[in-house]
């Protein structure tokens, strides 16, 4: 009874990023009349956010250990630069792109267990660690690749995961469903999900409550590698090359859409669907902006302030949450005492 | 009122609410000039919440306060700084990075055209320190200090900005004896000196060894101020648990029971915590773990539970010993309240029921697939169960009242196949209400046959549920009752270190 006649203030609040999203497109549809609001421009939107949506599925299960990921784009970078240079030297042959697919997937996996392992069992923090790293797999990336482009334009098998529509829609955002599936399942409906949740609810209480943490850690950063690989391989098929840079700075927009999106840094916090609604905000803002002709310099900086306007909300939030507001703080013992009364 | 000139601090009348409970309620409080005063009471007495009054960190609802004779107002800690009354804490306030003179002189630093004046500071502050002859120099980097040496920077801190009143609360709560001994001696130097010493420890022997006068709490209120010449530590032990509890729940019957043995410590050491750890649990008893905090009995409980490493010595579950985990522990039916519920206890952000599930999903979920019907049941089960108020599973724990979030940690355990539980100061922090809950509840798992090790402090509470009591100080046990009739009395100097005369069982 009492969860479903919300006030309009908490329904407004609940369906926030949909708002916020509906805004938006009203904003831009009247801004760019015959442009904004169109199918191939949405079919655009969809297919650039597609690389970042994949990013996300792997990105948000760090994020909701308290923990951070920042070599996703290095690490698409990597497992693209893999896949293509094994289907090269196959001889463009579709069991070169299979091994390719699988090796670039291995690839992303292991970097994720590497760095999970480092996280769960040394006290360096995530951010740090994953900055440094990301420089080294891209050095690992300039040492294959020769700093060549790889230029990969046959066979179809590898050139469609990019380039092919079906019904209408490119193949990426398939691929982008099918991984978003796979991640909100395990999010929302497996006991490892739960273990996500309560780790970075609360570490030490999930330690005492049986939980392996150290386990749980290692395989949400596998699971980041792993997306991070994917989305890699979807974008040397679109570009049909692998070369180093090519996802140099996506770790940023990921992250934003991330936090964005409602997922709190400090872990326990936030849903895969949040994260994608984030990305699909910044996207369609990308997306606007650039239709608008608004220098890509001014894009960097509107999302900047939409990203610590984000920060500050998530972080004011859980501050009432805590129990730590101090001056005229004293409405808090109050509202608990009031809630023991009931 | 007269002012007694001797004073340096008078509160009078202190009132101090906390919605519509006093924590405080008209308490008179004095300080002399240059005598170590102590503040006694039980868990919950009130000596931290006049503590914090005194030093602005509180707002008083009621009461003045007079200090050198002046009525003041003391409204932040910057106000209470400027009177001249000085904290120390545990480490709490000193840059580890720094050095001891960095520290001393920080905000006030001196300098000559914007350049620091190092050789003056450090000269200042080593003159400071021969002054107390402290074994510490001036360049000390703060992080290669002993806990007792950074008390005594702490105090040097202190004494730099002419503090005349230093508070110190549990200070040799990690110290070792010998360092306890040099900070008495120190204390001794400040109290020639004309400084007083505000002195709060639960280790009623250095209470009475080192206090000039003594000033007892119970349940917000004065109960009386003893001079060093009339204490009588029996006495002042009776005046802190007061008359009227002793007549109700002040004594408990003891007894062995005669179950199976459930659970078997043999020699259990944890170097640096716990040494040589010997008892039994057996089916349906509650045996306590009482002492002071610090004495090592939060450190067995989680050992015992897997959480901690042991260097030697070995538990058996049911004759057998075990692989040391927390999940193997919970697989054979262990389950744990521990000490500090909001950073061990549960996910604030979570729901009741996401957060007694985690505990649960052996049973409600199959191939790794939770099973979302039964996990619902499941809260609302565990709801009706602690009787969780509001009565309402998906209300995130954080948001709840102490008790009701106690209630929930509880209710990981509760549907569980128990066979041990080991809970660690379960009501901390509790309303009285809940309280009874909570005992209630132990009982009950004691009655279906739960082996029940559980730690505290609180000797009413020891007194509330036990069915038998070890003591333990500085890492050992010291002492079993296990027969006859146990008071608070008994408990408290066992706990202190004072009752040789007490050892042999009480028995009525």
């Amino acid at each position: 009874m009492k969860g479903k006649n919300l006030s309009v203030a908490q329904l407004l609040y609940k369906y926030r990023q949909l708002l916020i999203l509906a805004a938006l497109c009203i904003f831009f549809a009247a801004a760019l009349p015959g442009m904004f609001f169109t199918m191939s421009n949405f079919r655009s939107i969809l297919y650039s956010m597609s690389l970042y949506g994949l990013m996300i599925c792997g990105a948000t299960f760090p994020v909701l250990l308290g923990g951070i990921d920042r070599t996703v784009g290095a690490v698409a970078a990597l497992s693209g630069a893999i896949c293509c240079m094994i289907i090269v030297n196959s001889g463009y042959t579709n069991q070169g792109v299979v091994l390719g697919i699988l090796a670039g997937v291995g690839v992303g996996m292991l970097s994720g267990i590497i760095h999970g392992v480092i996280v769960a069992h040394f006290d360096i923090p995530a951010f740090l660690l994953t900055l440094a790293t990301s420089q080294v797999i891209y050095g690992l990336v300039q040492v294959t690749t020769g700093k060549e482009l790889i230029v990969v334009m046959k066979p179809a098998l590898f050139t469609d995961i990019g380039a092919k529509r079906i019904l209408e829609i490119p193949v990426p955002v398939y691929v982008l469903l099918i991984c978003f599936i796979v991640a909100y399942f395990l999010l929302n409906h497996s006991t490892y999900g739960r273990r996500i949740y309560s780790v970075g609810g609360n570490r030490e209480a999930s330690k005492l409550s049986g939980i392996n943490v150290k386990r749980t850690t290692i395989t949400a950063y596998m699971m980041s590698g792993m997306m991070a690989a994917i989305a890699g391989i979807v974008l040397s098929s679109m570009n049909q090359q692998a070369l180093s840079y090519a996802a140099d700075g996506y770790e940023n927009d990921v992250l934003a859409a991330i936090v964005v999106g409602g997922v709190s840094l400090r872990g326990g916090a936030g849903t895969l669907q949040g994260a994608i609604f984030g990305s699909l905000l910044i996207g369609m803002l990308n997306n606007g902006l650039r239709l608008m002709g608004v220098e890509s310099i001014y894009h960097n900086f509107i999302k900047g302030i939409i990203i610590i306007a984000a920060v500050a909300a998530d972080m004011y939030s859980s501050y009432q949450m805590s129990g730590l507001k101090h001056r005229g703080g004293k409405k808090h013992p109050h509202k608990q005492a009031a809630g023991e009364n009931q | 009122m007269m002012h007694n000139p001797e004073n340096l601090v008078e509160m009078r009348g202190i009132d101090k609410r906390f919605a519509h409970v006093y924590a405080l309620k008209s308490v008179d409080f004095e300080i002399r000039r240059g005598e170590v005063h102590s503040l006694l009471g039980e868990n919950g007495a009130g000596k931290s919440t006049l503590i914090k009054v005194l030093t602005g960190v509180y707002p008083k609802d009621g009461g003045e306060i007079y200090f050198d004779g002046k009525p003041v107002e003391i409204n932040s800690r910057d106000d209470a700084f400027n009177l001249g009354i000085a904290c120390i804490f545990q480490e709490l306030s000193l840059v580890p990075t720094l050095t001891v003179a960095q520290n001393i002189m920080l905000g006030k630093e001196k300098a000559k055209l914007g350049v620091l004046q190092k050789k003056s500071m450090n000269r200042e502050v080593s003159e400071l320190i021969k002054r107390f002859d402290f074994p510490l120099r001036a360049e000390d980097v703060v992080e290669t200090l002993s806990v007792a040496q950074r008390q005594m920077v702490e105090i040097l801190k202190a004494l730099s900005t002419n503090a005349s009143l230093i508070i110190m609360d549990e200070p040799t709560a990690s110290l070792s004896s010998k360092e306890s001994e040099m900070l008495f001696r120190i204390i001794g130097q400040l109290r020639e000196k004309g400084v007083s010493i505000l002195y709060i420890s639960h280790r009623l022997e250095e209470v009475f060894q080192l206090s000039d006068r003594i000033t007892v709490l119970r349940d917000g209120q004065l109960v009386g101020v003893v001079p060093k010449e009339e204490i009588v530590p029996a006495d002042v032990i009776r005046m802190m648990i007061g008359k009227e509890l002793s007549e109700a729940t002040a004594s408990r019957p003891l007894k062995v029971s005669d179950a199976h043995t459930v659970l078997q410590v043999r020699n259990l050491t944890r170097l640096g915590s716990f040494e040589d750890v010997s008892f039994e649990v057996k089916a349906g008893e509650v045996l306590v773990l009482a002492g002071l905090v610090g004495s090592g009995r939060t450190e067995v409980l989680r050992s015992v539970y897997g959480a901690d490493p042991i260097d030697s010595g070995t538990v058996l579950f049911e004759g057998k010993p075990y692989r040391h985990s927390v999940s193997t522990a919970i697989r054979l039916g262990f389950g744990l309240i521990p000490e500090d519920r909001r950073t061990q206890g549960f996910a604030p952000l979570l729901s009741g029921t996401r957060n007694v599930a985690v505990t649960n999903y052996d049973k409600l979920s199959r191939l790794g697939v939770v099973n979302a019907k039964k996990e619902k049941q499941l809260g609302e089960t565990m709801v009706k169960l602690v009787d969780l108020r509001p009565a309402n599973p998906t209300v995130p724990v954080g948001n709840l009242s102490g008790g009701n979030q106690q209630k929930v940690v509880l209710g990981k355990w509760l549907t569980r196949d128990l066979k041990v539980i080991l809970i660690d100061e379960p009501t901390v922090g509790i309303d009285v209400g809940a309280k009874d809950e909570i005992y209630n509840f132990i009982e009950q798992l004691a009655a279906r046959g739960v082996a029940v090790l559980l730690v505290s402090s609180d000797v009413a509470e020891v007194l509330r549920v036990a069915t038998r009591i070890l003591v333990m100080r500085n890492g050992k046990v010291v002492h079993e009752f296990n027969d006859g009739v146990v008071t608070q009395e008994n408990i408290l100097l066992v706990s202190s270190g004072m009752a040789e005369d007490h050892r042999t069982e009480a028995k009525e």
